[in-house]
């Protein structure tokens, strides 16, 4: 038997890369966040210096040869800070939203496709969550914590989950009326293959491009709690933390703020175009090319 | 012989909103409808009549208010009966694409029953491919996804996918909805062979008369989640015992314009079921009303000639239905 027809009773996934690769936007995307994985993953042999070593005599330095993006006030290499900055800014944000996403995506479903009484249940929990002022939210489970990474992505994901969560019960409790739905019922299959063969595949697509969107507002929440010196420590090089150094020397070195806001900018650019095109591709109907 | 689907006095209604409200809306009342083997039983009315809900109410979707069902003779209780009763007993949807999975390939969809009640499959490429050649579908389709196909070939999925785990009846919600007349003939002709070869028994659930003349043995005609009049297909449409089903008839669309009989046709929509009529619920339409109409509800009794109805008149009706039946 071939192995061309070996596959014809499994359940799908076919060239969904390749698929990516054809849609322009979600290449622009892809390679833009690639760009930002690779940086964050080889930061130790890419960074052309130590991104925490100084050297007063050189700071506020503009863009040159030796440091293509130029120093702060302290004389410290922004080339090599910002690619360190990638690594905790990527770290914090995919695992934050990670696991913000995976939680909301069970809870979703859970409170869409369960019981009447767990639904109001975890709506309850879903809405006082998200009636909690972020920033105020953030600072209390620091106070109580301390600030560190763990803490911070443990608000990230606290403040974030029910929206994700909300998202997947709307579309989880508008499909369990579908026919394709109650044709599985009418077959037998209990309520874990619905779930997860069934209502998963079909609901995922509007929150794959949540996340993607997502990820850049959580690297500019970890850029303020930096700012409040909540978040990530001094001397370590977040970009939260460069472009708060920058501000505070805006006069002397205006490129220090600019050259920051860089990465920050394409960075949301490229998760962006990302969950664009991988709702798209992930469709496969290829229906509704835009999403608002 | 036991029949293989037997309904007893199923009863369907729903809560009527409001917060401890205990007023309910009666959808099915007290149907009472056997399906024998072998049998191709059709189910008619009117867009809101019970239809569908019957139909769901047997599968389990629906919540039943009173009422049995019962399968080769046993009633279905508990979990371990409607897990019998699903893989014995199969529906097919009105909508078919619809109702395929839209990101699992046909493959696996008609695979998977197997899966779902841990039958031994241990060849699915095989076993797809055979039930798809069992429709007269090509094991190329296996690959495809619901939106690729065309109608009539997601309806051929559908019966592939009911006929998975070869149970003794189908349930078939409108299966000819949607489609173009000469893919109706194929389903149809499919359905026929497939009852022959296998055995099945259909519940066929619709409102085109043109298929219950064609494929069912006996018809049961439901108005406002009642049967009013139930009997042989043949003699049924030969001669309505109840005036909603020669309404029904008369209201078909016919060739020839000169037999359409205008003092059968049915006067405005169906009543709501929040406000019954009194006494005969079809009064408020029949041409053929009298007083006691107005007042005394009629019981679904035999007529002369053993057939069931739910009329005052079922008899002279069925009388005058034979004339105008020897007239033609």
């Amino acid at each position: 038997m071939s192995s061309a027809v070996d596959d014809i009773t499994l359940p799908a996934r076919r060239g969904i890369g390749r698929a990516l690769l054809r849609d322009p936007m979600g290449l622009a995307g892809l390679v833009l966040v690639v760009a930002f994985l690779a940086m964050a993953l080889l930061a130790p042999w890419i960074a052309p210096y130590d991104p925490i070593a100084l050297n007063v005599k050189a700071k506020f330095q503009p863009p040159s040869a030796a440091h293509w993006a130029g120093t702060d006030h302290l004389g410290r290499d922004l080339l090599s800070r910002i690619i360190w900055g990638a690594r905790l800014a990527l770290g914090i944000s995919i695992t934050s939203v990670g696991i913000a996403g995976a939680l909301g995506l069970v809870l979703g479903l859970v409170a869409g496709y369960g019981p009447r009484w767990l639904d109001s249940a975890l709506v309850l929990v879903f809405d006082s969550m998200s009636s909690l002022p972020m920033i105020f939210f953030a600072l209390a489970v620091i106070t109580v914590l301390g600030p560190g990474t763990t803490t911070l992505i443990l608000v990230i994901v606290l403040v974030s989950f029910p929206s994700y969560a909300r998202l997947i019960r709307t579309q989880t409790l508008s499909l369990s009326g579908a026919d394709y739905i109650l044709a599985e019922r009418a077959m037998g299959a209990g309520p874990v293959r619905i779930i997860f063969r069934h209502l998963l595949p079909n609901v995922v697509g509007p929150m794959v491009i949540l996340i993607c969107m997502d990820i850049p507002v959580v690297i500019m929440l970890e850029a303020g709690l930096s700012y409040l010196n909540l978040g990530v420590k001094p001397p370590s090089p977040s970009w939260g933390n460069i472009l708060a150094e920058g501000y505070n020397s805006l006069r002397q070195a205006p490129h220090i703020v600019v050259i920051a806001g860089i990465p920050l900018v394409l960075a949301t650019l490229g998760f962006t175009f990302l969950g664009e095109g991988l709702r798209d591709v992930l469709d496969p109907r290829g229906a509704g090319r835009r999403w608002t | 012989m036991t029949p293989v689907l037997d309904l007893q006095n199923l009863s369907v209604d729903l809560p009527l909103g409001g917060f401890l409200s205990r007023a309910r809306l009666t959808i099915l009342q007290d149907v009472n409808l056997t399906v024998a083997r072998g049998e191709s039983v059709a189910l008619v009315g009117e867009s809101g009549s019970g239809k569908t809900t019957l139909a769901r109410a047997v599968m389990g979707l629906q919540g039943m208010s009173g009422g049995e069902i019962r399968l080769d003779g046993q009633p279905v209780a508990g979990k371990a009966g409607l897990a019998r009763l699903r893989r014995d007993a199969t529906m097919m949807f009105q909508d078919a694409t619809a109702s395929l999975s839209p990101r699992l390939t046909v493959g696996y969809l008609v695979t998977e029953p197997f899966r779902i009640h841990r039958q031994p499959l241990p060849d699915p490429d095989r076993m797809a491919r055979d039930l798809l050649a069992t429709v007269g579908l090509p094991a190329a389709i296996a690959r495809r996804y619901p939106h690729e196909l065309s109608g009539g070939q997601a309806r051929r999925v559908g019966v592939a996918r009911a006929l998975a785990l070869r149970p003794r009846l189908v349930i078939a919600d409108e299966p000819t909805a949607g489609l173009d007349v000469s893919v109706q003939a194929e389903v149809l002709n499919l359905m026929a062979d497939l009852r022959r070869d296998m055995g099945l028994a259909y519940l066929i659930i619709t409102h085109n008369l043109a298929l219950v003349r064609h494929v069912a043995d006996r018809v049961a005609v439901l108005y406002l989640g009642r049967v009013v009049e139930e009997g042989p297909t043949a003699e049924v449409f030969a001669a309505p015992a109840h005036p909603y089903t020669a309404s029904l008839i008369a209201a078909e669309p016919k060739p020839d314009p000169r037999r359409r009989r205008a003092d059968l046709a049915i006067k405005g929509e169906v009543p709501s079921v929040l406000r019954r009529p009194s006494g005969c619920e079809f009064h408020t339409r029949c041409g053929l009303v009298q007083d006691i109409c107005r007042q005394n509800a009629p019981d679904l009794h035999p007529t002369t000639t053993g057939r069931l109805a739910r009329c005052h008149f079922a008899d002279q009706n069925q009388e005058q239905g034979d004339h105008h039946a020897l007239e033609h």
